[in-house]
């Protein structure tokens, strides 16, 4: 399976590990045999055509569905099975592919929830509204604090989604589509976001994606699913000039477009 | 042995009835996803529109069910229409407490108007009894049995196989695809409560004829409506059909066997069970489970 | 202690004052309207807990009051308790039970929740009709007030006093819930309870707990509203129509707020108060003529409504 000459890199005991994840919806398979490895402070970009599964291994690693078969290991610990809300507290947060914010409180109570609820709990109110206030200001917020989420165009509702994920403080961080729906210039302070989060915090994160330009720009290594099983893994250009994976799931004209690019 | 038997008959008709009433409830659970609290005080309509045309020109209420579904369709599409179209898409305790309000002011307003008196349609026939076996089966009881089976198929005949049946079925799927294909939500749901409420009505008609009915009696047929459509699925009307024969079976032994009032606490003992237990239904799968809902 | 913390201190202290002397400056008949608009503040309070907060619409509230009110009366009459140690300990009873019966039924979301929290209260009306030897049927039971056996009656302004203590308990622990990380736990899972499980929010936990502190409250209401009483049956105790107009008092003052329920409780209650005494064969007819009537005109509630008029952000900012 693995290449012999193996990088440092790997040898590390994988911060994200799923083994043989599989879930069922009645006779469709959404996930068969996923086996999966992400590095500590690393980015994997999981990418695939609609409904290869993609989102429903984010949900099966947060435990907001169950896997029919497999495991989750997180940091060495078997989460398989757990309520979404442990694994929030083992320090694993997500977004939502269809943001879910909290629309009877503001932009900054949405976050101030995940930073009273998130693993440093004991946080007082006070602290917690700070910690918000704080990554209101990172994710260039501020001016929305007050606001409903309700109100927001898409670019501001998934930097509110992001944020509120960062305020827990993560070790791991699960990203859905996360740039779906956004202009260059936000796709382009997203991946800088991104990049930092690995860089200087040494969080772990796993993306899924459509915006392949963004996912390259970010990923240290990336996994294609199709029909719910992983079709390749590797390094983004290997990976993305795999003649399978260029002409069955990202089309003739991406391919076109790479030698230009 | 033959007590057995003769409660298990007794709860089989009594179910049919039962499911006919639910039916509807169900129908309309699953296409709007409204809980209907008003639907037994429309069983009582029906019944007492059954009862003045019995009283005053004599009409046999198996006819007077004919009539009495057609008026209750006419008071369930206009009571949709104007009032429940409304809130359709609010919080459910919203649609909760409406239709219980409209369940006050109709159960209430009987009062008024018929008494608390307990009533029953007296006909020649419903005390007869036929003898199958050992076990005698009230003839009464037993058409209005048939008569519940037989509107039963026909709706669902209705929804499955003409263009109406399957907007209706359609808009409780998926509202806003429904409206693209030119479907008017409105009217379909106007509809579904049109045919719930003659359902209903018609229904109180058969009730009248088989016992005895009050106002108050209301309450008891939305709950059973409820255990009923639990059991079945939502929106699931042959599960419905089926609901309601278990409930009225597990009633009757239940009355056979148990002492004092107990019965009444099986119908709820029945619903909290399935609910946690399996909550999709006892016939496999909620017709409504893949619902998208209207955003 | 800030300014504005002394002012609100001073203003309680004020309007609890003006509610304890109150009963001097009224007639019995008044006392007793009174009273009873103080229990359905505290009925509704408890209510908006569960239901407003957590968004779990439970329509069988009125379980724990009847088993609040029937524990009472059992350790009382069989028991040979005194009022004041049957109050805590059937409040205690209940909220085992919300407990138990929370975690199986807390699961159910939407109508399924409602319907099933419907049937435990009907059943538990059944079960207690026919527990004959224990409740006394439905030919009732009666607690003793005289005689040297159980807790002398406390009269009018006694049992004023009582439920207006019980109406400060529920406004207190309501208040202190929404101003907790507790009470935005309660809000998060009833706005999206999936974004409340990933943001840490051990949702089972919370949404047990919200219910077991809802039915204490209720069960020591139900507990004071059967030593009132006096005697009490199975079909008044355990009557969905309690329930109902808990939900009511909490939907017309606004849901989700501490002040709604309030407004709610004492507004619906003093309009059913002049129906019944106006009108006293048609009350309820109106009074659902009056809830209609309230879901389509003030869906958000009187306190969404003044919220168009700039005083909801007052209301928020507090979270009253």
């Amino acid at each position: 399976m693995t290449a012999p000459s193996k990088t440092p890199r790997a040898l590390e005991t994988p911060f994200l590990e799923t083994r043989d994840l599989t879930r069922r919806f009645g006779a469709l398979r959404a996930l068969s045999g996923v086996s999966l490895t992400v590095a500590p402070g690393t980015i994997l970009g999981v990418i695939g055509p609609n409904g290869a599964g993609k989102s429903t291994l984010i949900n099966v690693i947060t435990g907001h569905l169950r896997p029919t078969a497999g495991t989750v290991c997180v940091d060495g610990v078997d989460v398989t099975g757990a309520p979404p809300w442990r694994i929030a507290r083992a320090q694993v947060a997500r977004t939502f592919q269809i943001v879910k914010p909290f629309r009877g409180m503001t932009v900054r109570e949405n976050v101030a929830i995940s930073a009273m609820y998130g693993p440093a709990r004991g946080m007082s109110k006070r602290m917690a509204f700070e910690l918000a206030d704080g990554m209101l200001d990172r994710l260039d917020l501020t001016g929305l604090a007050a606001r409903s989420p309700a109100e927001l165009p898409v670019g501001d509702a998934r930097r509110l989604e992001l944020a509120r994920a960062l305020a827990a403080r993560p070790r791991l961080l699960l990203l859905d589509e996360v740039m779906a729906g956004l202009r260059d210039a936000e796709i382009h302070s997203m991946v800088q976001l991104i990049r930092s989060l690995r860089d200087s915090e040494g969080v772990t994160v796993l993306a899924v994606e459509h915006v392949i330009k963004a996912i390259v720009a970010i990923s240290d290594e990336i996994c294609v699913l199709h029909h719910g099983e992983v079709l390749t893994c590797g390094a983004p250009q290997a990976v993305l000039s795999d003649p399978r994976v260029v002409q069955a799931y990202l089309g003739t004209r991406y391919a076109q477009r790479d030698g230009s690019s | 042995m033959t007590s057995f038997l003769q409660a298990t008959s007794y709860g089989l008709l009594q179910g049919g009835l039962l499911a006919m009433i639910a039916i509807g409830f169900s129908l309309v659970w699953g296409v709007m996803n409204v809980i209907n609290l008003s639907h037994g005080a429309y069983v009582l309509l029906g019944a007492y529109i059954a009862w003045e045309l019995h009283a005053a020109w004599g009409l046999d209420p198996l006819l007077g069910a004919v009539a009495a579904g057609l008026v209750m369709f006419g008071a369930g599409y206009a009571v949709q229409r104007s009032l429940i179209n409304q809130v359709v898409n609010a919080p459910i305790f919203l649609t909760l407490l409406l239709t219980f309000g409209l369940q006050l002011v109709l159960v209430q307003g009987m009062a008024v108007v018929f008494s608390a008196d307990y009533r029953s349609i007296a006909t020649w026939y419903a005390s007869e009894s036929l003898p199958i076996g050992d076990v005698r089966v009230p003839s009464g009881r037993l058409l209005a049995f048939g008569v519940a089976i037989l509107a039963t198929v026909v709706l669902v005949t209705f929804m499955r196989r003409t263009r109406t049946g399957l907007a209706i079925l359609a808009t409780g799927m998926d509202r806003n695809a429904a409206r693209l294909m030119g479907i008017n939500a409105r009217h379909a749901y106007a509809l579904t409560a049109g045919i719930a409420a003659a359902l209903a009505g018609a229904a109180g008609a058969l009730v009248g004829l088989v016992g005895t009915f009050s106002p108050p009696d209301a309450a008891r047929f939305t709950l059973l409506s409820f255990v009923i459509s639990v059991l079945g699925g939502l929106g699931n009307m042959y599960g419905a059909l089926l609901g309601g024969l278990v409930l009225g079976v597990v009633q009757a032994w239940a009355g056979q066997y148990l002492p004092g009032t107990w019965v009444n606490a099986v119908a709820f003992a029945v619903l909290v069970a399935v609910l946690i237990v399996r909550p999709s239904g006892l016939a496999g799968r909620a017709f409504y489970e893949a619902r998208v809902e209207a955003t | 202690m800030s300014r504005s913390a002394v002012a609100w201190a001073l203003g309680a202290a004020v309007v609890v004052a003006g509610m304890v002397l109150l009963p001097s400056q009224l007639y019995t008949g008044q006392v007793r309207v009174v009273t009873a608009v103080l229990m359905f503040v505290a009925l509704a309070q408890a209510w908006n807990i569960i239901g407003g907060f957590t968004g779990y619409a439970c329509f069988g509230q009125v379980a724990f009051f009847g088993i609040g009110g029937y524990a009472t009366a059992v350790l009382m009459e069989h028991a040979n308790w005194s009022f004041w140690a049957a109050l805590p300990v059937s409040a205690l009873g209940c909220a085992a039970f919300a407990t138990l019966i929370g975690l199986p039924l807390l699961r159910l979301r939407g109508h399924y929740f409602a319907i099933a929290t419907l049937g435990v209260a009907e059943g538990m009306r059944e079960v207690v009709t026919n527990l004959g030897w224990l409740t006394g049927g439905g030919a009732g039971i009666t607690v003793p007030t005289v005689g040297g056996r159980g807790t002398a009656w406390l009269g009018n302004d006694g049992f004023y006093l009582l439920f207006l203590t019980l109406a400060g308990l529920a406004v207190g622990v309501a208040t202190l819930i929404a101003r907790s990380r507790f009470g935005y736990g309660l809000r998060a899972i009833n706005q999206d309870e999936d974004a409340a499980a990933a943001a840490g929010v051990n949702t089972t936990r919370a949404k047990v707990l919200a219910l077991t502190i809802s039915a204490a409250i209720t069960a020591l209401v139900g507990s004071a509203y059967a030593f009132q009483q006096v005697t009490i049956y199975p079909q008044r105790l355990f009557d969905v129509d309690i329930t109902v107009i808990m939900i009511v008092m909490v939907v017309i003052g606004g849901a989700g707020t501490v002040l709604g329920p309030i407004v709610g409780a004492v507004g619906l209650q003093f309009v059913s108060e002049y129906l019944r005494q106006h009108y006293p064969q048609e009350h309820i007819l109106v009074l659902g003529a009056v809830i209609i009537l309230v879901v389509l005109l003030f869906p958000s509630g009187l306190t969404g409504v003044a919220g168009r008029t700039g005083l909801l952000d007052a209301i928020w900012a507090y979270r009253l």
